[in-house]
């Protein structure tokens, strides 16, 4: 009986950790669907915005339900500027130039951060309600309960949007064929800049989520590399592919660390990954590019 | 003609003095004893290297200030490494090539296994550094190298001495992280805990990018045990694993060691923070009850609170310094096995009150510490035990 209850838990643990994931994916998702480029700064932007926060809410003293959009709407401006001073002017350059600028970008802001803040290790301020929440008998840690919670609605915001508003119909225009979405009068950089703006502020968010559950240092950008594991599997130009994938990861870290192991948890995800490479290369929902000669 | 004897004069004049003032500067450099290191200025071990790095310099500046040893000053030469084994040994070749190093700090425990062969080879050089790897702990397979504390599975002895002294047969578990450093006491504190009665109910290993603990508590709570050591881990996850617990109402006492036992950094986990116990082979910084004259001066050179890496580069360059004075005494040269044999000589030494009792170094570790509880009114670490020495 309390071994069902364990079992119950322990899924609820690793959806909720998913969601984290699937919410991060998101901002992977968004600018290589857009720009077809893998930004590898993500991780380091979540970084900036958990900073960001800890600036507003304890440097500045602003409560969290200011703290947090601002901290959202920083890392949003950085995507903006950062979009339009180094990713523009390689339009047209090979995929992999692209790639190395957002290496170099993930590295410079590390620099920074740790000549802004040090590079100790540091707490978000409390700011999610600290009630363990109850889901019949099983317990979940209610930092990953709000956080599932708010990745689940800005997941479902950004399903929407691309279904139904004109920026998300142009950014899908744009990932299909950007030739064909120039000659039908969609300002194509314009949705390169929307894409980067949208990826670079959820984040961020991510990162304030993040860091209120394990903290904030300039080394938490390499969440964003276990990430890019979740997109793969899922898809790298897929928002539900994401979701699904960030899921389906967190879940299976989570029986394996509690059935087999803590070291076992990479092993089940990279074991997982080579399956779904070796089984649909293009990830679960990823669009299958067929190439004719 | 006489004009250009004078012109050949000054060019030869010039000549010589720089000449002489080359000889000089080496001759100065010469009679330097110099202390190379490795420090992790940035990366994941930067919050350690900085207090590390100034701890030594402070101790070297008291040691220089008062005329150095034996009339001969130490001098310090830092390379940052971001706590990156492959760094720290270029580090180590480029300080080396350029002076005659016969102390040095090193950064990792991954540097201090890969550069001993090196170490051996040259036998020049005593080395001391920020691990305290069991594995490190052995005169024979590490003869020029020490540390400056109990080694990690000494630690965890300290502990349960500790707890076998408080609860007779109680129920332990070791959460850890799946590093070198994490799983370093682990097997070796299990056996020592079956030798002093305790009973390890849980060993919970958590990846080095996890986040969240979630599934890692939950079999915490399902092992209940009635203390539990974390080991491997700065700050992160230790508060957030100790919040959940609690929400579960476990009732077990959370301790851990060295590298989290930082004032500041207990003061950060918040409200998790209250009655966080662990081991300390230092006192802190703001001990003023202490008979520990030391501590005021380093109170007296830094107004605001020094870090437990501070006093742990403070108190590796006091005793490195230490070594060397006891070598130039007895009239030897300065080499590792001098240096070493020296280093073994230091019986009840009182090092100014930062190791609590006087401390002797036989082999590779200086096995001796205290435990500590958090007090949240105070926002310190108390006292909760007298010195143990194993």
């Amino acid at each position: 009986m309390t071994d069902w209850l364990f079992l119950a838990e322990v899924c609820l643990a690793g959806i909720g950790a998913g969601a984290l994931y699937a919410l991060t994916g998101v901002a992977f998702v968004l600018i290589y669907k857009a720009t077809r480029v893998v930004n590898l700064a993500i991780g380091e932007i979540l970084m900036l915005g958990g900073y960001a926060f800890l600036g507003f809410a304890a440097g500045w003293g602003l409560p969290a339900w200011a703290a947090l959009p601002l901290a959202v709407l920083c890392g949003g401006l950085f995507g903006a500027v950062v979009e339009r001073t180094l990713i523009r002017p390689m339009l047209g350059e090979s995929p992999i130039s692209v790639f190395m600028v957002t290496v170099g970008l993930g590295s410079m802001l590390v620099g920074a951060v740790e000549l802004g803040w040090g590079a100790d290790p540091l707490r978000l301020p409390e700011f999610v309600p600290n009630r363990p929440v109850f889901i019949g008998e099983a317990y979940l840690a209610p930092k990953v309960a709000y956080g599932f919670v708010a990745a689940s609605l800005v997941i479902a915001a950004f399903v929407l949007a691309f279904r139904f508003s004109r920026s998300g119909v142009a950014l899908r225009a744009t990932a299909g064929d950007q030739g064909a979405a120039y000659s039908v009068g969609i300002d194509v950089p314009r949705v390169f800049s929307l894409a980067w703006t949208a990826a670079c502020a959820t984040a961020a968010g991510a990162g304030v989520l993040v860091g209120s559950i394990g903290g904030i240092s300039p080394t938490m950008g390499v969440f964003g590399l276990s990430v890019l594991v979740v997109v793969i599997v899922g898809g790298l130009d897929s928002i539900m592919g994401a979701l699904v994938g960030g899921l389906l990861v967190g879940l299976i870290e989570a029986l394996a660390g509690a059935f087999l192991g803590g070291e076992y948890k990479l092993l089940a995800t990279f074991g997982l990954l080579i399956l779904i490479l070796m089984l649909r290369p293009y990830g679960l929902f990823g669009t299958h590019e067929i190439e004719r000669l | 003609m006489s004009e250009c004897w004078t012109r050949r004069g000054l060019i030869g004049l010039a000549a010589a003095t720089s000449f002489a003032l080359v000889q000089g500067a080496q001759a100065q450099a010469q009679d330097d004893i110099v202390l190379g290191a490795s420090v992790p200025i940035t990366g994941v071990f930067a919050f350690a290297g900085v207090g590390i790095h100034a701890g030594i310099q402070d101790y070297l500046k008291i040691v220089n200030d008062a005329g150095g040893v034996k009339g001969r000053k130490i001098k310090y030469v830092a390379e940052d490494t971001a706590y990156k084994v492959d760094a720290s040994v270029a580090a180590f070749n480029k300080i080396t090539s350029q002076e005659k190093v016969s102390l040095y700090y090193g950064d990792s425990t991954g540097f201090s296994k890969t550069i001993n062969p090196e170490l051996e080879r040259r036998g020049t050089i005593l080395m001391a550094g920020a691990s305290f790897a069991s594995e490190l702990n052995d005169p024979k397979k590490y003869p020029f190298q020490f540390m400056s504390g109990p080694d990690y599975t000494e630690m965890f002895g300290i502990l349960m001495r500790y707890i076998a002294k408080e609860k007779p047969g109680a129920r332990i578990a070791f959460v850890y992280s799946d590093t070198e450093f994490g799983r370093d006491p682990i097997e070796p504190g299990t056996k020592l805990a079956k030798e002093l009665g305790l009973n390890v109910v849980e060993r919970i290993v958590t990846p080095p990018t996890s986040v969240d603990v979630s599934t890692e508590v939950l079999k915490l709570r399902r092992a209940n045990p009635d203390y539990t050591i974390f080991h491997g881990y700065v700050l992160a996850p230790i508060p957030e694993f100790i919040t959940q617990a609690k929400q579960m109402n476990l009732r077990s006492q959370f301790m851990g060691t060295f590298w989290s036992m930082d004032n500041s950094m207990v003061q950060r986990m918040g409200e998790a923070a209250d009655g966080f116990m662990g081991v300390m082979p230092y006192r802190y910084y703001y001990e003023k009850d202490a008979n520990a004259p030391m501590l005021d001066k380093i109170r007296q050179m830094r107004p605001e609170y020094q870090s437990n890496a501070y006093m742990q580069g403070f108190v590796t360059a006091m005793l490195m310094v230490e070594a060397v004075k006891r070598t130039l005494e007895a009239g030897k040269e300065l080499n590792g096995t001098n240096l070493k044999a020296s280093l073994n000589t230091i019986k009840d030494y009182d090092t100014g009150g930062i190791f609590g009792v006087p401390i002797s170094i036989p082999g590779n570790s200086v096995p001796v510490g205290r435990i500590y509880r958090f007090d949240a009114k105070a926002k310190q670490m108390v006292p909760a035990s007298d010195w143990i020495r194993l």
